[in-house]
């Protein structure tokens, strides 16, 4: 076969995906800009905030949660230690707005696995109302968020309203690659399965439900031992004949001070996490990096100024991409950001393989295995430390 | 306790981080007190004019700018975190040698002290504006920074106009400090986002500028933390 009509079916199937995103998001961004009909009954929301520790920008997203335009809502912000770092904040924040039903719970959980979900059961408990939002620390919202994922929740037949995020800020690399992928891989793989394939991709940033659709997929304790609790969730409630729906609203994830370790910690985490939950149709996320396909060749045949100049061609091709994805959805990145696009994808495609080689994550200073459907538990004793773990207690001993 | 940190830099000098995203990063994480203290660097050798040159210090002709900055940047730091900003500098004398060199925060500064002037000039100076004197990172230091150990070699002669002494900078503990029962407060010498995550004073006392010096002068109600995520 001619090496051309190789490099061209190498990276079709992420061209099409570029398109096929494309549209989604486009369709997304035209529905969100729609005003739609706020519904007349809006129902008392209970907000649970699980925090652990300082989330750049927590202030402000803490604060936007403040100043929603809704009749009536309270905030449980969900704490495990009396010393979190996040506490003071909180206090600040309650102290800042008197009039508003906030409360602090600090309760140590230890149900399951998933520190999240322990987070969360006692405040859980403790909500006052009906409807119930999730919703992570790192996120900023606009005054209009909550009447327009309650006019979803309007109609019986939904079970779960869940958002789009756009990543913002951005001051260092990894934070950079962060917002460049959520702005990319995630909006768009989200609103195409949403809106494509009709299957449910709930990211646990936003969930806005009814207790007695919780319960009626178990509660919160059953997904107390599961990584992708969001996803499940969903999944589950899908399963139960209840619409979960994709909100059009998008909610800003702030990230300003990221380090690559933990772009790649997260990224890793995640990519575990479809590998267990997907299994071969995790195949097709490295399929449609057509970054990371285009550099195939070169890494074959050699640097050649054909190779070269495909992988550089697709390579700008997807910064455009990107950078016209990020002006439709109003994306604060700088413009010279997105030369960093192909670069992130790469990196993406390197670390597509670790799923295949290991299935322990670590996530917020705890280690696990994780098994299918993202199912958690503990690492034994016995297995070996990785070597990236032992790489860093040798370092550790030396400099100490 | 107001969780405190009277060491930050900024990109007035040799700081990573503009003075507005200093203060949002200190006000996003709660803190109630901090003292933005930008290098004046002495411009009497070859090492103070090189940082001269390189805008890595307060100038007298950039101070009433930097000050004026400070001044919007408390007002909006209080509007939106309820955080007391507080102005200062850090009188930078630099030198070849570790024990010639001296560092010196003064809080509440009003008008420009100039980095070479003699150290009782300061100090009196310092005084006269009713500002608070701290010699910041007395004894060795871990990191690959200079030392500055001209404060604590003649802390006999001195003391007596240092209001308190830096017991901790960021990941150093000076126990020297304490076993000469000096005040004492820590701070994180910030110039980069990391260094938010280091050691930081507690002090029990309103949240003003005047309660603070107070609290700070008498130590009482002061004590130290380690601030980790």
């Amino acid at each position: 076969m001619e090496p051309l009509l190789i490099m061209v079916l190498l990276v079709i199937p992420g061209i099409l995906a570029w398109a096929f995103q494309a549209l989604s998001v486009r369709g997304a961004v035209r529905e969100a800009s729609v005003p739609g009909d706020y519904a007349a009954d809006l129902p008392p929301i209970s907000i649970l905030k699980p925090l652990r520790g300082l989330d750049d920008n927590l202030f402000q997203n803490l604060e936007s949660f403040c100043r929603l335009d809704y009749p009536r809502y309270e905030i449980l912000f969900c704490l495990q230690h009396q010393n979190d770092l996040a506490r003071r904040v909180v206090q600040k924040i309650i102290e800042k707005y008197p009039e508003r039903e906030l409360r602090i719970i600090i309760e140590p959980c230890t149900a399951g696995l998933n520190p999240k979900v322990n987070n969360l059961i006692p405040a859980y408990r403790a909500s006052s109302y009906e409807h119930i939002l999730i919703s992570d620390s790192n996120v900023s919202v606009r005054p209009g968020y909550l009447r327009e994922i309650v006019r979803r929740i309007g109609d019986p037949s939904v079970g779960l309203v869940s958002n789009l995020i756009r990543g913002r800020g951005g001051r260092t690399l990894g934070s950079l690659f962060e917002n460049l992928h959520l702005n990319s891989f995630v909006m768009g793989s989200v609103c195409f399965l949403d809106r494509f394939m009709h299957t449910p991709c709930v990211i646990g940033k936003s969930m806005l439900m009814r207790k007695k659709d919780l319960e009626a997929v178990g509660g919160l304790r059953a997904f107390k031992d599961v990584l992708a609790e969001d996803y499940i969730i969903g999944r589950q409630m899908h399963r139960q004949g209840k619409k979960v729906v994709l909100s059009s609203h998008m909610i800003d994830n702030v990230n300003d001070y990221w380090s690559i370790g933990r772009f790649l910690n997260r990224h890793t985490r995640w990519g575990k996490l479809r590998w267990q939950i997907g299994g071969f149709r995790y195949l097709s996320e490295i399929l449609t990096n057509a970054v990371f396909m285009s550099w195939i060749p070169t890494l074959i045949w050699g640097a050649s100024a054909p190779t070269l100049a495909f992988g550089l061609s697709v390579s700008a091709l997807k910064s455009l991409y990107d950078f016209l994805l990020g002006r439709r959805i109003g994306s604060d990145l700088a413009t010279g950001a997105y030369l960093l696009s192909p670069l992130k994808d790469l990196v993406i495609g390197i670390i597509w393989f670790v799923p295949m080689l290991s299935s322990s994550v670590e996530w917020r200073g705890n280690r696990y295995l994780i098994g299918k459907d993202s199912r958690l538990s503990p690492v034994p004793v016995s297995i070996r430390p990785s070597l990236r773990h032992r790489l860093t207690a040798v370092i550790r001993a030396r400099l100490a | 306790m107001l969780l405190c940190d009277f060491h930050i830099h900024t990109r007035h000098s040799d700081g990573a981080v503009e003075l507005r995203r200093t203060v949002d990063l200190f006000g996003q994480a709660g803190f109630d007190v901090i003292a933005i203290t930008d290098h004046v660097v002495n411009g009497d050798n070859a090492y103070g004019k090189l940082a001269r040159r390189l805008r890595f210090s307060v100038t007298e002709s950039t101070f009433d700018n930097y000050m004026t900055a400070i001044r919007r940047e408390a007002e909006r730091a209080w509007e939106q975190y309820r955080l007391l900003v507080i102005p200062g500098i850090e009188i930078s004398k630099n030198h070849l040698s570790a024990e010639k060199s001296a560092h010196i925060l003064i809080l509440d500064v009003k008008k420009f002290i100039a980095a070479c002037w003699g150290y009782e000039k300061i100090f009196l100076e310092a005084k006269k504006q009713k500002a608070l004197v701290i010699a910041c990172h007395p004894h060795h230091m871990s990191d690959l920074s200079k030392d500055t150990l001209y404060l604590w070699n003649n802390r006999e002669k001195y003391a007596r106009y240092i209001d308190a002494w830096e017991i901790a900078n960021r990941d150093d503990v000076f126990n020297v400090v304490s076993l000469k029962r000096y005040p004492y407060i820590a701070n994180s010498d910030f110039h980069r986002p990391r260094h938010l995550y280091s050691w930081k004073t507690l002090l029990d006392c309103d949240k003003d500028t005047e309660s603070v010096k107070q609290c700070i002068r008498h130590n009482k109600g002061v004590a130290l933390t380690l601030f980790r995520p």
